[in-house]
């Protein structure tokens, strides 16, 4: 295997790459809610979003507006520091597991640009050797939003959305954990690139023939961890209205959404990044178009399903957990580890 | 009075009086016989002849077959459902079907009449008439298209008003064929033959009316033929609000409902828009029913005007009111006299509290002994100082009702001639005495009717003084027999024939001349007359009315009356003057004349409570307040608020005094304190009538007085006798106070009233001097005057009319043209 | 009438029939093969396909429902119930209304309300004539009780506005008098049945 040479790394490439992830997933986190509604609306053959802009495109900037300018609405009973602070606790952990992740190849801003000319900007912010684990732990540390917004909203609702996000999210923590943990006995490695490298064979070499058993427990999880239908008991309106998200409005509520769309395109980059061969390229396809077509299926796949499938009841939820995907996580990893012995 | 007896109705037994209609026995025990043309408390007209039913296997007409004991009826054979049915679809013939405007629909009996014998289809026909709807007067409004001739109008406008203003007249219309009369059934053929021919029109033939604008026609008129000008279209029956209430007009006190909606769409104001009655079992008069829009509009609550009212009433030294006021009220003015002293002045009940007073000393009675609804079951009915006609509608229909109803005869005393009193009946005998004569007529009736072992020898050998013997040359029709001979022509024999031949024979008789006949201007011929009206009659009533309160002697009169009650067995009863004037008289203590700082409660005062919207302080119109009345049936009739108001009552003003109670009619309760009134809270007073016509309405008072004494009675006084140029203070019909003169549908002025023959003498305008006060007024013809006596009304209290008269009803006065 | 099938109160038990019912298993190895079944049965693939099957025939196979409202608007049924219109007579142009009270006396919600009187041609002319539509509920009943066919339900149901009395004055609902030509007949509530003639008796009229 041949060993690339990379350029340096400098501060000023990490800036510009966290610049780009922050303004980039935070257009295309807008974006999925416009993909979401365009989605359900075609699957329930209905037009969905069309009046702003082409095919409504600009719909995602009107709701823009409409949160920006939106009154902020806090409970007079409520915490009025937690209540402010929770939706910026999803963004930020949001965006900060995004660090970790290879998000866009690589590549050197053209030295004709003053200033910036010549900075190598990295594909991942923070390439750190232990990138999986980093990302797991910081989509775990988001369960603080909802947690503590649920809570410091004075409202029962709220209430019940924060004690589901709590078992809800430490529940299915485990089963994100233990499925990957298969791949990752097997990569050897906890570093993103590592997997991708793992993965440069082609189409036969993709992660997901070794492990489907990990690759689908993950997509469970996945699913879990990003309250996304089937899964979505934290605000799901027929039960507890709005759940943690009850009381807030404006963009403090959009804070939430942002968040939970990055965690969706992290869940769908991790997939498709350690399971799904990573952003090399396939066949006559370039690597980076072959990662984004990826994560928007495994993207389009969550939609789909929330198209398709009812939500489950929380004792299913955490029976499910539990009962179900723990074992096979755990039966996955030992089987693994007697073929790696063998 | 007749006896119990008792009848099968559809097989089950009920008890009811002898004599009694099988209709109305029925009725009383809740058993249903449709009928349409009957009217309780008048004579069967017969028109629609769909109370047919079987009794003891024979066909008759509920209305007008009286029951017998054990007697056997059916009210439904197949036979008379067939006949019912037919009955209907032939009123169903070319009845325009225009419910939809209608203004009886919802209350038709039309209507439910062909809902209930289930007439979906016809079968007869004929080819309609244009019949045009024309203004009878200013008030009644009669659509001929509409009208089923079922002639309950015409009924009720003779056996009970008396007007007799409309009858049945030719209507022009296509003849049925005669072949209808085998094939359809026999009472239908006859109801529509007669239908078919008639028509309603007024009966002076001109196309108005002249009558007394009651109403009574519109009320009794099952169908929409027969409305008020101002109510058509306006409403539908079923958006009005009904309201049980008493009439304020008159002292009968006659149960109503005030039917309210709001104004308009704009205007979300209830407004009254008519008044209905139970018109079974009471008949309303033109201002009962159009005298209701005299509510007193105020706008809130002005709080100055009330604290300058607190302070007025503290200070006043009288209150002057008159008797348009709730039992409660008086008792509220009687209160204030016990704290303050305060004089209360009222005039007409001042009268009429002497007059029951020094009535009711004799024989220990607190109250006149009979009612009209009594005097109603009597045959033989005599008034005296009352004008009937203006007085008391009430007792107006009475007095003819006994005459049509009872076969009854009637004796009216009074100065001022009447037509219409004339015309009741044949055996009415009128009097038109000179004014201030009232005590010889109650002499004459001492000496008509008094059982002589029941009068003191004083007074017997009094009433023999006026008769002499004398001789008068009567012709006699005397029966002679004649024989004949006649030869029969064609058998030429000849037989003898007895025949009876009248012929005329003068006889001299002796005769028992009455002086006091003569006195009281009776005809020569009295004598015999009245013993014809005397004819099988038993049961003889006194309508006694206002004349007598405002008589110079009206004490001597009051005991005259006390003894003819005890003496001629007759029922009595008073007309009190003014609506409340029986209550008023009960409750307070008058006094005779104002001095000092004077409140006026609708009357003139230094300080001006008032009903009409024109004094200093607003108080509630008698339609706008709960409490009771005490009308001239003796009875406590509660009424109700028809309409809002937003002022302040006289209650509180009693409670800024510190002597209110939470509301007016907490006050109710109070009343029991005095003599005759009971304690009953207002809320438990019934106001309405049974099935069988019996009154269910308040209480009747407790005739309970002092001890007796003794009193002797004056002879008459023929000095007190008015001559020359004569005022009568008398309302003229439909007017009573300011409150029917501010309703809008009464258009009676205030106007000298006199008959046609004195206005002729009289001119347009004229100024009546009252020994010094001068009155001007215009001249109003009344033709149902007679006689130079002139009407002066006293319905206008600014006007003040009272101290005009004094202590007198008749005033001789000098009438000058201007 | 008897009470008994009232008083059943079990509704629907008798005509009911239940879809892919099967007994709860009540074991632990029953609810296992239950779950190990249904997980392998690929039902949820049924679901994912049926939502993916809908989606190419809506984007390709013309299969989209959407209407594009207000740009574009579906024909409605003749007995829906919109704003009411007051129909004029077609021979005089004089509006139908005879001021029977009918409407405001059926109208459950209490909104209709009309001020009548008696006009110089001895009829009953409506001086005023509102209904509240703050308080209507659409009902149909004053339709169908109107026995002129005056008052019926229009086509109007986009009924959002500034103010309500945009629509409750009797003039704005009346036919106006220049499209007397385009008054249509309405078919709805109240209107005359086809066999209307079938089911009465004619009253006689041949003399």
């Amino acid at each position: 295997m041949e060993i690339a040479v990379l350029p340096e790394v400098t501060s000023a490439g990490v800036i510009i790459k966290a610049i780009i992830i922050l303004a980039i997933i935070s257009a295309v986190a807008g974006f999925g809610t416009y993909l979401e509604r365009k989605v359900l609306a075609f699957m329930q053959r209905r037009l969905g979003p069309m009046h702003v802009g082409p095919f409504g495109l600009l719909q995602i900037a009107a709701d823009g507006i409409k949160l920006f300018t939106k009154e902020d609405i806090v409970p007079q009973n409520a915490n009025k520091l937690i209540f402010q602070i929770a939706p910026s606790i999803t963004a930020a952990t949001a965006f900060i597991a995004l660090a970790a992740v290879p998000v866009f190849p690589d590549f050197t801003i053209p030295e004709w640009i003053p200033l910036l000319g010549g900075v190598f900007v990295p594909s991942i912010a923070a390439d750190i050797n232990v990138g999986v684990l980093f990302i797991l732990g910081m989509m775990a540390a988001g369960l603080y939003g909802p947690l503590l917004a649920g809570m410091a909203q004075a409202n029962k609702w709220g209430i019940i959305g924060s004690a589901r996000t709590a078992i809800q999210f430490l529940s299915y923590e485990v089963v994100t954990g233990l499925s990957i943990l298969a791949p990752i006995m097997l990569v050897g490695s906890l570093s993103l690139v590592d997997f991708n490298e793992y993965q440069t064979g082609g189409f036969a070499s993709w992660m997901v023939w070794q492990q489907p058993v990990a690759f689908i427990l993950f997509l469970i999880a996945g699913f879990a961890e990003t309250n996304r239908t089937p899964f979505d008991l934290l605000e799901n309106e027929a039960e507890v209205i709005s759940g943690y998200a009850t009381e807030y409005s404006g963009m403090r509520w959009g804070m939430f959404f942002i968040g939970e769309y990055a965690n969706m395109i992290t869940v769908s980059v991790i997939a498709a990044v350690m399971f799904m061969g990573g952003y090399n390229d396939l066949g006559f396809i370039a690597g980076w178009l072959i990662v984004i077509l990826k994560i928007a299926f495994i993207f389009f796949l969550m939609l789909w399903v929330r198209a398709s499938w009812p939500h489950i009841r929380p004792d299913q939820l955490m029976w499910l957990c539990w009962k179900v995907l723990m074992p096979i996580a755990v039966i996955n990893i030992v089987i693994t580890g007697f073929v790696m012995m063998v | 009075m007749s006896n119990e007896i008792t009848i099968k109705i559809d097989g089950v037994e009920y008890k009811t009086q002898e004599g009694e209609y099988i209709l109305n026995a029925a009725r009383a025990n809740d058993i249903f016989i449709p009928a349409i043309c009957y009217l309780t408390r008048c004579s069967p007209t017969l028109a629609c002849r769909i109370c047919l039913v079987e009794a003891d296997g024979k066909r008759v007409y509920a209305c007008n077959a009286k029951a017998k004991d054990g007697m056997d009826v059916t009210t439904t054979t197949e036979e008379i459902l067939e006949e019912r049915r037919a009955i209907m679809e032939v009123y169903d013939v070319n009845h325009p079907l225009q419910c939809g405007v209608c203004d009886q629909s919802g209350e038709c009996e039309l209507q439910n009449y062909t809902l209930e014998m289930g007439v979906d289809s016809q079968s007869y026909m004929i080819p309609d008439s244009k019949r045009e709807s024309t203004n009878w007067s200013s008030v009644l409004h009669y659509d001929a298209g509409l009208c089923i001739v079922c002639e309950r109008c015409t009924t009720v406008c003779k056996d009970m008003i008396g007007d007799a203003a409309i009858k049945t007249g030719p209507r022009g219309g296509a003849t049925l064929d005669k072949g209808l009369k085998e094939s359809m059934p026999k009472d239908a053929y006859s109801m529509w033959n007669k239908l078919q021919k008639s028509v309603i029109v007024p009966s002076n033939g001109t196309g108005e009316t002249n009558c007394s604008d009651c109403g009574e026609c519109v009320a009794v008129c099952p169908v929409g033929a027969l409305v008020s000008r101002d109510f058509v279209y306006t409403t539908n029956a079923w958006d009005l609000k009904r309201t049980p209430a008493t009439c304020a007009h008159c002292s009968s006190g006659c149960q109503i409902y005030y039917e309210t909606k709001p104004t308009s769409i704009e205007d979300s104001t209830e407004k009254i828009y008519r008044v209905t009655n139970e018109w079974n079992y009471v008949s309303l008069c033109g201002a009962g029913r159009f005298g209701y829009d005299f509510e007193n509009r105020v706008e809130g609550k002005d709080i100055e005007a009330f604290d300058r009212a607190v302070e007025a009433l503290q200070k006043a030294d009288s209150i002057r009111f008159n008797s348009v006021i709730t039992n409660e009220e008086a008792l509220m003015l009687q209160t204030l006299k016990e704290k303050f002293g305060t004089k209360l002045v009222n005039p007409d009940a001042y009268a009429f509290q002497n007059f029951l007073r020094a009535y009711g000393r004799p024989a220990g009675k607190l109250l006149y002994g009979s009612d009209f609804k009594e005097i109603m079951s009597s045959d033989f009915v005599i008034s005296v100082g009352a004008s009937l006609r203006n007085d008391n509608p009430n007792a107006r229909y009475a007095f003819n009702n006994i005459q049509k109803m009872n076969k009854g005869a009637g004796l009216y005393f009074h100065p001022v001639g009447d037509k219409v009193i004339e015309g009741l009946g044949k055996s009415v005998e009128c009097f038109y005495h000179k004014a201030g004569l009232e005590e010889a007529a109650l002499y004459l009736i001492l000496d008509l009717f008094a059982d002589r072992d029941k009068l003191p020898q004083e007074t017997i050998d009094y009433i023999e003084s006026f008769h002499t013997k004398g001789t008068k040359i009567v012709k006699e029709k005397v029966m002679e027999s004649v024989t004949e001979t006649v030869i029969d022509s064609e058998t030429g024999e000849s037989k003898e024939v007895s025949k009876k031949i009248p012929k005329m024979v003068e006889k001299e008789v002796e005769v028992n001349e009455n002086a006091l006949v003569t006195l009281l201007g009776g005809a020569d011929d009295f004598a015999d007359k009245f013993a014809k009206m005397m004819k099988k009659k038993e049961d003889f009533a006194l309508i006694v009315g206002e004349d007598l309160y405002f008589h110079p002697k009206a004490t001597n009169l009051a005991t005259l009356v006390s003894l003819i009650e005890s003496a001629c067995g007759m029922k009595v009863a008073m007309i009190p003057p003014k609506t409340n004037s029986l209550g008023v008289a009960l409750i307070c203590d008058l006094d005779e004349s104002a001095n000092g700082y004077t409140v006026g409660y609708n009357e003139a005062g230094d300080f001006r409570l008032s009903a009409l919207g024109d004094g200093d302080l607003d108080m509630p119109a008698m339609n706008q307040q709960e409490g009771t009345l005490t009308n001239m049936n003796k009875r406590v009739v509660p009424t109700n608020a028809a309409l809002e108001y937003n002022g302040y009552e006289l209650n509180d003003l009693m409670s800024a005094l510190k002597s209110g109670r939470k509301l007016t009619i907490h006050w109710t309760e109070m009343l029991g304190n005095k003599k005759g009134f009971q304690a009953i809270e207002f809320d438990a007073l019934p106001n309405g009538y049974t099935n069988s016509g019996e009154e269910n309405r308040g209480y009747l008072l407790k005739n309970i007085g002092k001890r007796a004494g003794s009193v002797k009675v004056e002879k008459f006084d023929e000095t007190l006798s008015l001559d020359g140029e004569i005022a009568y203070r008398c309302n003229p019909q439909r007017q009573f106070s300011d409150f029917t003169d501010k309703a809008h549908q009464i258009f009676e002025t205030f106007s000298l009233y006199a008959s046609p023959s004195k206005a002729q003498l009289l001119g347009e305008k004229v100024e009546i001097d009252f020994g010094g006060e001068v009155l001007v007024c215009g001249v109003v013809v009344d033709e149902r005057m007679g006689g130079d006596i002139v009407k002066i009304p006293d319905f206008k209290s600014t006007k003040d009319i009272y101290s005009l008269f004094g202590r007198d009803r008749f005033k001789t006065v000098t009438i000058r043209e201007v | 009438m008897s009470l008994e099938q009232f008083k059943n109160r079990s509704v629907g038990t008798q005509t009911y029939k239940m879809v892919d019912y099967e007994p709860t298993p009540d074991t632990g190895m029953g609810r296992f093969q239950r779950v190990v079944s249904r997980t392998f049965r690929g039902e949820l693939f049924v679901g994912l396909y049926v939502t993916m099957r809908e989606m190419i025939n809506a984007l390709f196979g013309g299969g989209m429902h959407t209407t594009k409202y207000p740009f574009e608007k579906l024909p409605i049924s003749p007995r829906y119930r919109a704003i009411h219109d007051m129909l004029r007579l077609l021979e005089s142009g004089h509006y139908r209304c005879i001021g029977c009270g009918l409407c405001e006396k059926i109208c459950i919600s209490d909104c209709i309300k009309m001020d009548t009187r008696y006009d110089e041609n001895q009829r009953k002319e409506v001086t005023e004539y509102t209904i509240n539509f703050g308080r209507c509920i659409f009902c149909g009943y004053c339709a169908e009780v109107c026995p002129e066919l005056a008052i019926v339900h229009g086509q109007r149901y986009e009924t959002a506005s500034e103010q309500r009395a945009s629509f409750s004055i009797f003039d704005d609902m009346l036919t106006p008098k220049d499209a007397l030509g385009q008054q249509q007949e309405f078919d709805g509530f109240g209107a005359v049945s086809p066999n209307a003639d079938d089911n009465i008796k004619k009253t006689p009229l041949a003399y």
